[in-house]
Order: C-alpha cells, then sequence, then structure tokens
C-alpha cells in the first residue's frame, strides 16, 4: 500500500507565516534603527559644527577686542604727543619773534595765493566736498608692504575728475580713476563729467606712523584733497 | 550560475573603453600611487561626472552592461551567502549604485556606503526612484558611521583592488561589527595566481615607480582573503573561485 502523500499541515503553515511575519518586522525594526543611527549621526555633526563655529566666533570677538585696546592704547599715546606739540605751539605763539615776524607772513600768504592749483606732490592741498565710498577701508593697522584702496568719488560741485592719487607723507602714488561703479550710478543718477567714478591706488605702507591723503585732480588742474587720515604700518610679520 | 565573462573588465587590465574623451578625462582625474590611502581624494577626482565615474567603478559607461554585471553578481551573492527579502544588506564601496540598483527590489533595505561624495550623488541621481535605499558618505576607512548588530549581508565587491592590505582588513572587522549574530559577509577580489590576475600584476609593475597611478588594481590571494575572515571572527568561512575570474571569501557571523 502505497502511503499516503503528507497532508500540508494548516497549523504549522499559520506559525510558519507568524513567523515570517516577525522576521519582517524585526528586520524592519534594524532597517529603522540605522536609519535614525545615520540621523542622530548627521545631527550630532551638524551641532559640532556649530559649536566649531561658535568657538571661532568666539575667538574672532577675541581678537577684535585686541585690536581695540592696541588702538586705544595708540589713540592715547597720539593725544599725550599731541597736546606736548600743542604747548610747544602755545609757547612759540606766545613768544616775541612770533608775533614780530607776523606782518612777514601775512605778506608771504598773499603771494602763494592761487598756487594751490595743479601743486605738485607733497604741497598742501585744499579739501573740497565729495561724495564718496571707500571699498577697502584704510581705517585699519597696515601689516603688508603695500596697500590698495578701492572706492569711488565725485565731487560735488559737479567737475571732472582727471586724475587721483594717494599721499602717503610726502610720496605720491598715482592711481587709476574712470572705473565703472553702475550701482553708483544707479542709486545718485546720472554723473554728466564722472561717468565711471570708480578709482583704484596701491600705496606703499612702510612701518611707522603717516600721513595718508587722498586727492583728485579737477578738470586737469587744481588737485583737491577727498579724505585725510593719519594711518599705522606694523612691521610686515613673520 | 549564470556568469558574465566581461566582469573581467570591472578590474580594469584592459577595460572596455568606449569613449576616447571620456578616456581622456579620466586618465587626467587619475592620482599618483602616493596618495592612494587618500581614498576620499582619490575617488571624489574620479567622480567629477557620470561617464568618468561609471569609467572609474566599472571602466565603461554602457549602462545596459552595467546592468547585466549587476545582475551577474547578484547571482554570485544568491548562490554564495544566499539574498532574502527580508534582508537588510550593506554594500562597502557601493560608487555609482551599479549594484545597489537592482539589488534594492530584491531586498528590504539596501544601504551603500561610498568614502566618495562624489560617486554617491551619481548613485542617488541612479537611485531616485528606489525608496528602500539609503545611501552613506564615509568620513574615513571603516564603517563608524552605522550601528553594531544590524545587517543580515554585508557584501563588498571591485573594491579590495584598490585598497591597502590594512584597509582591507579593517573593512572586514568592521563588517563583523555591523552585521547581526548571524549575518552574512561577501568580500571579492582577483587573485595574484589566475591569469589575469597575473596580467594585471606585470602591468602595474611595468609603471616607472613614480607614476603608478593611486587606483592601481591590486591582487589578493585565497589565503588573504581567508586569514582576514576568520581573524575578525567569522565562522563557516569559505574562499572560493568563481567563474569570472575573482575569489571571494564568504563567512557567518556567529550566533
Amino acid at each position: 500500500m502505497n502511503p499516503k502523500p503528507e497532508e500540508p499541515n494548516p497549523r504549522a503553515a499559520a506559525l510558519q507565516a507568524e513567523l515570517d511575519q516577525v522576521k519582517r518586522r524585526e528586520a524592519e525594526f534594524r532597517a529603522n534603527m540605522v536609519q535614525e543611527f545615520l540621523d542622530r549621526g548627521e545631527r550630532n555633526t551638524y551641532l559640532h559644527t556649530l559649536r566649531e563655529e561658535r568657538v571661532a566666533l568666539i575667538k574672532r570677538g577675541q581678537e577684535a577686542s585686541a585690536d581695540i585696546e592696541y588702538l586705544v592704547r595708540k589713540l592715547e599715546a597720539e593725544g599725550e604727543r599731541r597736546a606736548a606739540v600743542e604747548a610747544q605751539l602755545g609757547g612759540l605763539w606766545d613768544s616775541w619773534s612770533w608775533k614780530l615776524t607776523a606782518p612777514l607772513r601775512i605778506v608771504a600768504r598773499l603771494f602763494s595765493r592761487g598756487a594751490a592749483a595743479g601743486a605738485p606732490a607733497g604741497a598742501e592741498v585744499e579739501g573740497a566736498v565729495f561724495t564718496y565710498y571707500l571699498h577697502t577701508s584704510p581705517f585699519r593697522i597696515y601689516h603688508e608692504d603695500a596697500f590698495t584702496l578701492r572706492g569711488w568719488a565725485f565731487p560735488e560741485d559737479g567737475r571732472q575728475v582727471t586724475s587721483v592719487r594717494a599721499v602717503v607723507d610726502a610720496r605720491t602714488f598715482v592711481g587709476r580713476h574712470g572705473l565703472e561703479e553702475p550701482e553708483v550710478i544707479a542709486r545718485y543718477g546720472a554723473q554728466p563729467a564722472n561717468p565711471r567714478p570708480g578709482f583704484e591706488i596701491r600705496f606703499e605702507t612702510p612701518p611707522g606712523r603717516h600721513r595718508l591723503s587722498l586727492e583728485a585732480q579737477l578738470e586737469g588742474s587744481e588737485w583737491r584733497w577727498i579724505m585725510r587720515t593719519s594711518i599705522w604700518c606694523e612691521p610686515k610679520g613673520p | 550560475m549564470a556568469v558574465d565573462h566581461a566582469d573581467v573588465d570591472l578590474v580594469r587590465a584592459q577595460g572596455a573603453m568606449t569613449s576616447s574623451d571620456a578616456n581622456q578625462r579620466w586618465s587626467e582625474s587619475t592620482s599618483t600611487l602616493g596618495d592612494r590611502s587618500e581614498y576620499k581624494k582619490v575617488w571624489n577626482l574620479q567622480s567629477q561626472d557620470p561617464d568618468v565615474a561609471s569609467l572609474a567603478v566599472a571602466g565603461h559607461m554602457d549602462e545596459a552592461k552595467l546592468e547585466l554585471t549587476a545582475q551577474s553578481f547578484i547571482g554570485t551573492l544568491r548562490e554564495t551567502v544566499g539574498l532574502g527579502p527580508n534582508d537588510v544588506v550593506l554594500e562597502i564601496g557601493c560608487g555609482i549604485a551599479r549594484v545597489g540598483k537592482p539589488l534594492s527590489k530584491e531586498c528590504l533595505h539596501w544601504f551603500g556606503a561610498d568614502i566618495s561624495g562624489g560617486m554617491l550623488a551619481h548613485a542617488a541621481a541612479r537611485l531616485s526612484e528606489r525608496p528602500n535605499t539609503t545611501l552613506v558618505e564615509l568620513a574615513t576607512v571603516g564603517l563608524q558611521e552605522f550601528p553594531r548588530d544590524a545587517f543580515d549581508l554585508v557584501y563588498c565587491t571591485i573594491v579590495f583592488m584598490h585598497l591597502f592590505e590594512w584597509d582591507r582588513y579593517r573593512y572586514v572587522e568592521e563588517a563583523f561589527r555591523v552585521l547581526r549574530p548571524g549575518g552574512r559577509c561577501y568580500f571579492d577580489n582577483f587573485p595574484l595566481d589566475s591569469e589575469h590576475g597575473w596580467k594585471v600584476f606585470t602591468e602595474g609593475a611595468r609603471y616607472p615607480v613614480d607614476r603608478r597611478p593611486a587606483h592601481i588594481s591590486m591582487a589578493s590571494t585565497r589565503e588573504e582573503l581567508g586569514a582576514y575572515l576568520r581573524k575578525a571572527g567569522f565562522e563557516d568561512v569559505r574562499v572560493r573561485d568563481l567563474p569570472n575570474q575573482l575569489i571571494a571569501a564568504t563567512g557567518r557571523k556567529p550566533g
């Protein structure tokens, strides 16, 4: 007699199906666990980045504070020097020799009037009212051998700028002018005499304290200063 | 087992180059051997666009051929370590997801890890319609981004030839950590003592010493692969000769 083919056991089949379900849920749980682990890692990385940025900002703040402290000390020293010079000047003005030579100085001023037009570098020039902006701020402590001043300027009397220069103490550095500044024109309107008011001047910054005068020549003749300031140049670092 | 003998191209002794332009760009993107350990740099350089990336990881740019070689490899996985619909799978060095794209249709979830973010960007584009896939950029050699006891299967194919031996072992150790108890692993390389392996080896030897590329293929031996798996703690370790001239070491995490 042939044995009867084995009947499928419905209970075993049901258990097997249940087991498969459990295995699948367990696998899904593991896949989700990996995903959450990865997400947590990403969050930690982001947190780490934020912490690093915070540390960098604190460091920058501390550096800025140190710069300010240094500048304040310089300012105090300059103030003391100025007070000493003023005291010396006061003494000079009160002296008999200064009072006796006053008429001579008046005559000299009369003769020199008008000499500012086309003044050579280092000669005293007068200021004029300019609308201007400096893209690279000259108000800094200089650490390099040279600095490039970039900006734009036009005189409010509408005259044409025909040249620009920076005078550092007695040295002159001629710059390029007539550079495009479309945003300036868009904001201030057409400047018929100065359609391209941009300029760029590179000047040397040897160590020490200097007088910087940014100057423009108007209509090919007289020079007028746009901005003047004292600058302080540190020796170049190692 | 269905075998695609063109798989041999994958070790790039004589890649089936189909575009001179892509080949030119690929050769320009290669680094010298001194950079070999800098896997992220080496492989990011080679992932600048999809064609170059495909050449770099597969030796050709033909999508149909990519699919064919991937299916062949999936067949190898099935026959060596098995593959089930509930498997949570991790591929080490997935590149552009050549294997992951078709394999993700046959498992519960496929995770692809690679050290090159550039390669993963191409992989992401290829996997845009595969929701059960996740790509992970590895920070360095190892699988520190992944938790322990998580995967049913970890595999690594056509990758070991680009790694130094220490780094190969590092991935084997890491595979042991991230596999669940009872989980399976698969690692392959081309063997030094096959005709093809020896050809690749002698071609490498002919390079001027200072001009060997960082990704140059380096063989394994059966003993080496077997030792890695046994030392890492795997059991049922087997090293097989595959018909496509690769050798594969497989094992199971106890438990």
